[in-house]
């Protein structure tokens, strides 16, 4: 199973924020919002939820499940 | 690269550096059967006391080029970075222990048992460190 995200065009839609801001605003270093959205990290429940409130969306707007990705 | 990064990579340089040149000097010593040498505690205090230093330098130099790096506390990805390291460490560090202690059995001088335990709580550390470069190198998905 695997999770991508959309969290770099939602950071271009608000305004082009940029990673720092972001990470500034959710509580974690620049370099997690990186990993995050290269899918290098998947964040803790808690860190989803505040993406989302950052760009007042829902979670599957941000995060999407993908059942079958990564299966060998 | 986030401090607490460039953080296991002074101390994982450092340590392999400082104390690879230790075991490297006393090495051959610890092999052969002799009498033991009390300058290699001398040698290894002193070694303690510069890698110290030179971390505690070389960690001021960073911070103060990203000081707000430095002084944000660990978020959710460092601290899980953390404690993943410490499994692999902890079992290099069991082995290497039980290793040690079989040395006795071979009749091995007090003193190199001593090394013995220093040389795997050594490669524990680097194990660790390591660890935690890796992993801030390719990341923690479960991919």
């Amino acid at each position: 199973m695997s999770v991508s995200n959309r969290i770099r065009r939602l950071r271009f839609d608000h305004g082009e924020m940029t990673q720092q801001q972001l990470a500034e605003r959710i509580g974690v270093t620049r370099q997690t919002v990186n990993a995050i959205e290269l899918g290098k990290y998947s964040p803790s429940l808690e860190t989803a939820f505040r993406i989302a409130a950052v760009f007042g969306v829902s979670l599957e707007e941000v995060f999407q499940f993908e059942p079958n990705a990564g299966q060998k | 690269m986030s401090f607490r990064e460039k953080s296991a990579w002074i101390s994982f340089i450092s340590l392999l550096l400082a104390f690879g040149a230790y075991f490297g000097v006393v090495g051959h010593d610890l092999v052969a059967p002799g009498e033991h040498h009390p300058h290699y505690f001398i040698l290894f205090a002193a070694l303690v006391v510069a890698v110290v230093i030179l971390e505690a330098v070389l960690h001021i130099i960073v911070a103060a080029r990203s000081p707000s790096d430095a002084k944000s506390p660990r978020d959710e990805r460092e601290k899980l970075i953390a404690l993943k390291a410490t499994r692999p460490a902890f079992y290099v560090l069991l082995v290497g222990s039980f290793l040690a202690i079989a040395t006795m059995h071979l009749g091995a001088h007090v003193w190199q048992l001593a090394h013995a335990v220093l040389f795997a709580i050594w490669l524990a550390e680097l194990t660790r460190f390591g660890t935690q470069i890796y992993l801030y190198r390719r990341g923690l998905s479960a991919r």
